[in-house]
């Protein structure tokens, strides 16, 4: 391959990853489209309401705090009653939980005669309506000042839309490998199901349920992977020694794999797991969410295989023609006994991530899931008729979906008109390909 | 392959990334616009559904599916009765994938809502996601389907009172066989809490009837799951009346199972022999109801269960003590009331 000049290397990388674009343009608009007011709660909004307080009512001022039971709450009702105490006001009473003990906090004060001037609120708890039974109540709560900010940047929104991703992410590596040899796999998403059963089952039956060890919880996690993988490669071998087309074998692993998790969990979800377990799915490592972690290494170990290694050469090889790479020497049915066991094995990660995500294994788990990990794959610019497709693309794409579907759902779009959407964002994606074909 | 790639000239990819960029606007467009017309057109009048506008805030809905209109009744009522209040409501479906609805449970935490209402897609595995709210100090209610896990707390359930139905249910029995007695067949859906009531509730009224001597005996000679479905109803029914051909009546736990029973007699030459008493009120069973097909059922009120979870809601953040569990009894519907029922006028 010539060494390419800089511009036609900045010419690659647009064919190759474009998408970004449109991710970074969805993203632009759905931040101007959720730009709301924002409510801080929290120890620095609340010594702005201490001196707010102390602006309006004066030093003597009695003052109430409510806020709910959260530890953002807490850290601003302890800080305004710090601020206070240094102010001059009195604190008659301090409120962290519902609504009903606000109302018993207000009588109290009042039976006693002590006189509320203000009342400390966080946005939340002054929209309350329990104040507007007490004579001039309402007109006496002081809250943050607010400030405007999208609603889709929030620090939390971001990491949630990652972190709801990242399992259809993962899973779509196996996807866009097998699409990239011009196969396909039904089968990701009652493998997700029959991995998050069959690791539950591991844990609870042989490993003693919430008394679970490491050693057990272990085993339940790589059981149900190896299970998978061991489906994958079963499905492989069908596709390979017999040349039954995959959709067709994936298809009939999918009602096997189905089967036999609801078999296998007769039915009913298996909620008997240690609390240590919901570490990986649950668990926050350095700031970011782990299922993110994970997929930030499973998808830089992707890259480096698919384009770094033989290995990655041979799929795409043959995704273009597989008899010319047969031709050439390359071990066509190992290679793609491995994509299909590859594919397996990260269907029953994401199983078991998923698992430990919602804290119990279902045969009814991963519903449509090789649907939405497809989906994924082909906005990602990877062609259904193989030979083509980037490893990182897919992610982008799993990216894309997940922000139009976090952007709809913040934005308060119809639910059946997020179904519209997203069927024409996948019939474009797929156009596009369509189109780019026929050019080249 | 790799070869036909490379060729492709350079002015392509820019052409296709405005293509794209092109598309995706639209896209956003066409969905800000949805927002705005298909939110007032499905609300009916007054809800102008959008987030941060509401004076008291928002309460955002996670559906069991809406592709059951008894969930979009209780949604759409629940929207009203917001808007009465002043509050708004998002609605969203988790389609029976807990995970979508966890997930949906996320957007509503960063929304900022006021509260959260969910219809449960998995009893036990929702319950994560409602700690998630608990934490976030957002207080959760369920409609229709319980929160049955350990340590979320849900502030209160609205639901029908299956149990009291059950009971109607066979106080409409024995009106039906009281005088003769008879052989009665259960059409269950032993999968579903809610029908396990139904039938507990149906049962105990039969049998102290039957006990207490004062007219015909009432047999429940079986009790099969008809899925809850039209075609599984069907075959049940059909298994039924071969195995008890003086088959008088059949209980079915709700109306497609009863209208598959009834395919299934009328098949057999017994329509006119076995009688049918179901369960739900949807309009297919209203109607079989005003038609004759089934003799009465113990409705439920869908609208009632959303207004009632409005209202608990209106009372927590008022400061009033909100029970943990609110029913809403069911009703017997008779042909009777079917034929000045206003639903069914429009039929001809």
């Amino acid at each position: 391959m010539p060494k390419p000049s800089a511009h036609s290397a900045a010419g690659q990388f647009i064919r190759d990853y474009g998408m970004i674009f449109v991710l970074l343009l969805l993203v632009a608009l759905f931040s101007v489209l959720t730009l709301a007011e924002q409510h801080p709660t929290g120890a620095e909004a609340g010594r702005q309401v201490a001196d707010r307080i102390v602006d309006a009512a004066g030093k003597s001022a009695g003052v109430i705090i409510v806020t709910r039971d959260t530890a953002e709450d807490r850290a601003f009702s302890a800080a305004i009653a710090a601020r206070l105490a240094d102010l001059g006001p009195t604190v008659h009473a301090t409120v962290n939980g519902s609504p009903a003990d606000a109302r018993r906090a207000i009588v109290a004060v009042l039976a006693r005669g002590e006189s509320i001037d203000a009342i400390a609120a966080n946005d939340a708890t002054s929209r309350w309506t329990v104040y507007g039974q007490f004579d001039g109540l309402s007109d006496a709560l002081v809250v943050p000042r607010s400030h405007t900010w999208p609603n889709f940047l929030k620090m939390s929104n971001v990491l949630g839309v990652a972190n709801q991703t990242a399992i259809y992410a993962i899973i779509a590596i196996g996807m866009t490998m097998v699409i990239i040899t011009a196969g396909i796999d039904l089968s990701v998403g009652s493998l997700v199901a029959l991995s998050s059963v069959a690791g539950a089952l591991v844990i609870r039956d042989l490993g003693g349920g919430t008394e679970a060890g490491a050693g057990m919880m272990l085993a339940g996690l790589f059981g149900g992977i190896a299970l998978c993988a061991l489906a994958g490669a079963f499905s492989g071998a069908m596709v390979t020694a017999f040349r039954i087309p995959a959709f067709i074998v994936t298809l009939a692993m999918m009602l096997m794999a189905s089967g036999l998790a609801f078999r296998l969990s007769k039915g009913a979800s298996i909620p008997q797991l240690p609390e240590s377990f919901f570490w990986i799915g649950g668990g926050v490592t350095l700031g970011l969410p782990n299922p993110v972690w994970l997929m930030i290494v499973l998808y830089v170990l992707a890259h480096l295989l698919m384009t770094r290694m033989t290995f990655g050469r041979y799929v795409y090889a043959i995704g273009g023609n597989a008899e010319a790479a047969r031709l050439s020497g390359v071990p066509v049915k190992r290679v793609l006994l491995a994509v299909y066991t590859i594919s397996g094995a990260l269907a029953g990660l994401g199983g078991i991530v998923l698992a430990s995500q919602l804290q119990a294994g279902d045969p009814k788990f991963g519903l449509m899931y090789e649907l939405e990990v497809i989906a994924a794959v082909v906005v990602g610019g990877t062609s259904l008729l193989g030979g083509s497709g980037k490893i990182l693309g897919t992610l982008i794409g799993a990216f894309i979906i997940a922000v139009i579907k976090n952007g709809m759902n913040l934005t308060n779009v119809d639910p059946f008109n997020q179904k519209i959407v997203l069927g024409a964002v996948l019939l474009g994606a797929v156009l596009i390909d369509t189109l780019k074909r026929r050019r080249a | 392959m790799a070869g036909a790639r490379s060729a492709s000239s350079t002015s392509y990819p820019m052409k296709r990334l405005f293509h794209t960029i092109l598309a995706t606007a639209a896209l956003g467009l066409a969905a800000c616009n949805d927002n705005g017309s298909g939110g007032a057109g499905s609300a009916g009048e007054d809800a102008a559904g959008t987030g941060a506008a509401e004076p008291k805030g928002v309460i955002g809905f996670s559906a069991l599916t809406l592709t059951n209109p008894f969930f979009k009744v209780i949604a759409d009522s629940m929207e009203a009765e917001a808007a009465r209040h002043g509050y708004g409501l998002i609605l969203v479906s988790g389609e029976r994938d807990v995970k979508r609805q966890a997930d949906q449970v996320d957007d509503f935490i960063v929304k900022g809502v006021a509260a959260i209402v969910l219809n449960p897609c998995d009893s036990k595995s929702i319950g994560p996601a409602i700690k998630k709210a608990n934490k976030a100090g957002i207080p959760v209610f369920t409609n229709d389907l319980a929160y049955d896990g350990g340590d979320a707390e849900v502030v209160c359930h609205v639901a029908t009172d299956n149990l009291q139905g059950g009971r109607l249910a066979g106080d409409a029995m024995i009106k039906l066989l009281g005088g003769t007695g008879g052989k009665v067949a259960i059409l269950h859906f032993p999968q579903a809490e809610s029908c396990q009531l139904r039938v507990k509730g149906f049962t105990e009224q039969v049998e102290s009837f039957s006990r207490a001597g004062i007219g015909g005996r009432i047999d429940i000679v079986a009790i099969l799951d008809g899925g809850g479905v039209r075609d599984e109803g069907y075959k049940a029914a059909k298994d039924i009346i071969e195995a008890h051909p003086d088959l008088a009546a059949i209980f079915a736990i709700n109306d497609p199972s009863a209208l598959g029973a009834h395919a299934a007699l009328e098949a057999a030459g017994k329509a006119d022999q076995v009688r049918i008493i179901a369960f739900d009120g949807q309009k297919i069973g209203k109607e079989a109801i005003l038609e004759g097909k089934i003799v009465c059922d113990p409705v439920q009120f869908p609208d009632r269960i959303g207004k009632t979870t409005i209202e608990m809601i209106l009372k927590h953040f008022n400061g009033e003590e909100v029970p943990a569990e609110v029913l809403i009894p069911s009703k017997l519907y008779y042909r009777e009331d079917a034929l000045q029922d206003p639903e069914l006028k429009e039929a001809p």
